[in-house]
């Protein structure tokens, strides 16, 4: 049950991500040639009728929700680095203290947001306030605060754990290089 | 005192290896916690600027070009770019390490980062210098140096976050990496080429016109894309996001359709392994803000900066500080983080020393590009030392040379402000 439980997570997390990130792109792509093509008179019939005053704002709410979520995919992946000169230079008992209790700030950390994210989301419910452009109820997309946060904080509880168990940590492709997915 | 428990408390949390985001938050909630009254509604604000810190389109320029960059190194541009390079300096005497380097400038204008230049030009041109029988210490010197252009030659992910964070125009700061940015790849051929006339390393035949001519037309298509970045925003066609968005669908469409180095069912990954990193970007990108907000509500910058002013420091003083400082900063952390902690620190300091923004800007970057082949969190090293299958000890010594021509070019460029302003001065004038 736990183990289903985690591989649709898992799934749930790569997909969103992704997902935002491509139509972010889209998105912004169609917004630029829409606003060059107005300027083309004959084109105008056609693109007189839409309106992409809401791309930008869209964007940056989809990117947002990708950095909370991919911040919480990224612990899995172990792309997060820290200094650890003191972690490497440590022996292997210090080393393995040191990495629990950083793993464990981390948790703590998000765990803190996501208490206050939630308090956020409640307030802003609360007044019924809604996008700018878009208007929406920003109440819903405040909630990425709260669910990533508590995403990310399970990440670190699940990277912990495994490390307590078998003493391995998620290493990333190489540094921040699997930037580019080297 | 606040800013030595400020300092104090996130030099501890660094220590401990946790991760420079959790760190940074970490700090603010501490300092928080410890010294404002305790109430909910205040730390309340941290979650809230969790999210309204992210909140600018200028911002989300990172995502954008961290996604083309992603399709660009995987779309098969980089041998078409290798080859072009070759064609142009390959017969000259080190001809192999001048086109890698040549290369790297190349895939620096259409490329953000500079772990990404080391691993798209890096992976073909290190074995082929290898065969070709140059010392593998100094292939790698090499490919990991001039891999740092990546950041110095627009569009650059560091620029950006530079540019975010101090409130200065990416489009100007971009302009003002050009020159910098091509001087310092002919400095490196330069050094290559001495080195190569004193150690004799091999030359290739010389190419033909037609062989120029037919590899330019294979690499057009992805050194194009420089020009719709920087024509596009000097000529106001698009901002900064909306041109990396188009440097994204650009890549795309160079990639699949192109270069066909990867097809439509590879998008799944790719854009998995772009939100993999610009998630962690933002994430840190997010916490610094959060840390500069809390620095800035305790006035730290108006305090430093006036401290600064009271020693009289002379400007070209306060530089050789800021690059003594950013150079030890650099041993410690990757660049996106040193810059968001320390350019809104800097900057008020520079602006009343009457420095240019944009200058500190691009001396901030060229420090970034020598932390990243100088251990031990030079990004450049782990990359090069995965390709090259060598140990990180003697891929760090492979690059000290190399640190120290950097270092003389970071002198360079700090001193003479018309390096970096002449262009965006002519261009923005």
């Amino acid at each position: 049950m736990g183990r289903i439980f985690n591989r649709v997570l898992d799934r749930l997390e790569e997909w969103l991500i992704a997902s935002f990130m491509a139509a972010a792109t889209f998105i912004i792509f169609a917004a630029v040639l829409h606003r060059q093509s107005s300027a083309i008179p004959w084109l105008w019939d056609y693109t007189g009728a839409l309106n992409f005053s809401w791309a930008q704002e869209l964007c940056i709410y989809l990117f947002i929700w990708m950095a909370k979520f991919g911040a919480a995919y990224g612990v899995r992946t172990g792309i997060h680095i820290g200094v650890d000169v003191v972690v490497n230079a440590a022996g292997p008992r210090l080393k393995r203290v040191l990495v629990v209790l950083a793993l464990a700030l981390g948790a703590f950390f998000t765990a803190v947001i996501a208490f206050m994210g939630a308090r956020w989301v409640w307030f802003i419910h609360g007044t019924g306030q809604v996008s700018p452009d878009l208007e929406w109820p920003m109440w819903v997309v405040y909630l990425c605060i709260p669910l990533g946060s508590a995403l990310m904080c399970y990440r670190f509880l699940q990277v912990m754990a495994r490390f307590v168990k078998t003493g391995v940590l998620p290493v990333p492709s190489h540094g921040s290089a699997a930037e580019e997915g080297a | 005192m606040n800013v030595t428990l400020i300092l104090l408390i996130l030099l501890l949390l660094l220590l401990s290896s946790t991760p420079i985001s959790i760190a940074l938050g970490m700090t603010v909630l501490t300092f928080l916690v410890l010294f404002s009254s305790f109430a909910l509604d205040t730390v309340d604000i941290v979650s809230q600027r969790l999210f309204t810190g992210l909140e600018s389109f200028a911002i989300m320029a990172v995502p954008f070009f961290v996604l083309s960059g992603t399709l660009l190194t995987e779309g098969g541009i980089a041998a078409r770019i290798i080859r072009f390079a070759l064609a142009l300096v390959g017969w000259m005497r080190g001809g192999l390490a001048m086109a890698a380097i040549l290369a790297c400038a190349f895939f620096a204008t259409i490329s953000g980062s500079s772990p990404a230049t080391v691993v798209a030009i890096g992976s073909i041109m290190l074995p082929a210098m290898v065969k070709h029988g140059y010392p593998k210490r100094f292939a790698v010197g090499v490919i990991a140096t001039s891999g740092s252009l990546g950041i110095l030659i627009p569009p650059s992910i560091v620029m950006i976050i530079y540019a975010v964070s101090t409130s200065e125009s990416a489009g100007k700061l971009f302009m003002a990496g050009v020159v910098p940015g091509f001087l310092l790849a002919g400095v490196l051929m330069l050094v290559t080429y001495v080195t190569a006339r004193v150690k004799n390393f091999p030359t290739m035949p010389r190419a033909s016109a037609r062989e120029v001519w037919v590899s330019f037309k294979e690499a057009f298509w992805g050194l194009m894309l420089v020009v719709i970045v920087m024509g596009g925003i000097y000529g106001g066609i698009f901002t900064p996001t909306e041109a990396a968005a188009v440097a994204a669908v650009y890549s795309f469409i160079a990639a699949v359709c192109i270069y066909r180095g990867l097809k439509v069912r590879d998008m799944p990954k790719v854009l998995l392994s772009a939100a993999n990193t610009s998630a962690m970007l933002l994430y840190i990108i997010t916490n610094a803000i959060l840390f500069s907000f809390l620095l800035t509500s305790e006035q730290i910058p108006q305090v430093l900066s006036q401290w600064v002013v009271d020693q009289q420091l002379s400007p070209w003083m306060f530089l050789l500080a800021v690059n003594v400082a950013l150079l030890v900063a650099g041993q410690f952390m990757e660049p996106s983080s040193i810059i968001l902690i320390l350019a809104p620190l800097l900057l008020p300091i520079a602006k009343s020393l009457g420095i240019d923004p944009i200058h500190l800007g691009v001396i901030m970057t060229v420090n970034m590009e020598i932390g990243m082949i100088h251990p031990p969190v030079g990004l450049n090293l782990f990359v090069a030392s995965h390709i090259a299958r060598m140990g990180m000890t003697e891929v760090s010594i492979a690059c000290l040379p190399w640190v120290f021509v950097l270092l003389a070019y970071l002198a360079l460029v700090t001193y003479v402000p018309a390096i970096s302003l002449w262009l965006p001065g002519l261009l923005y004038s």
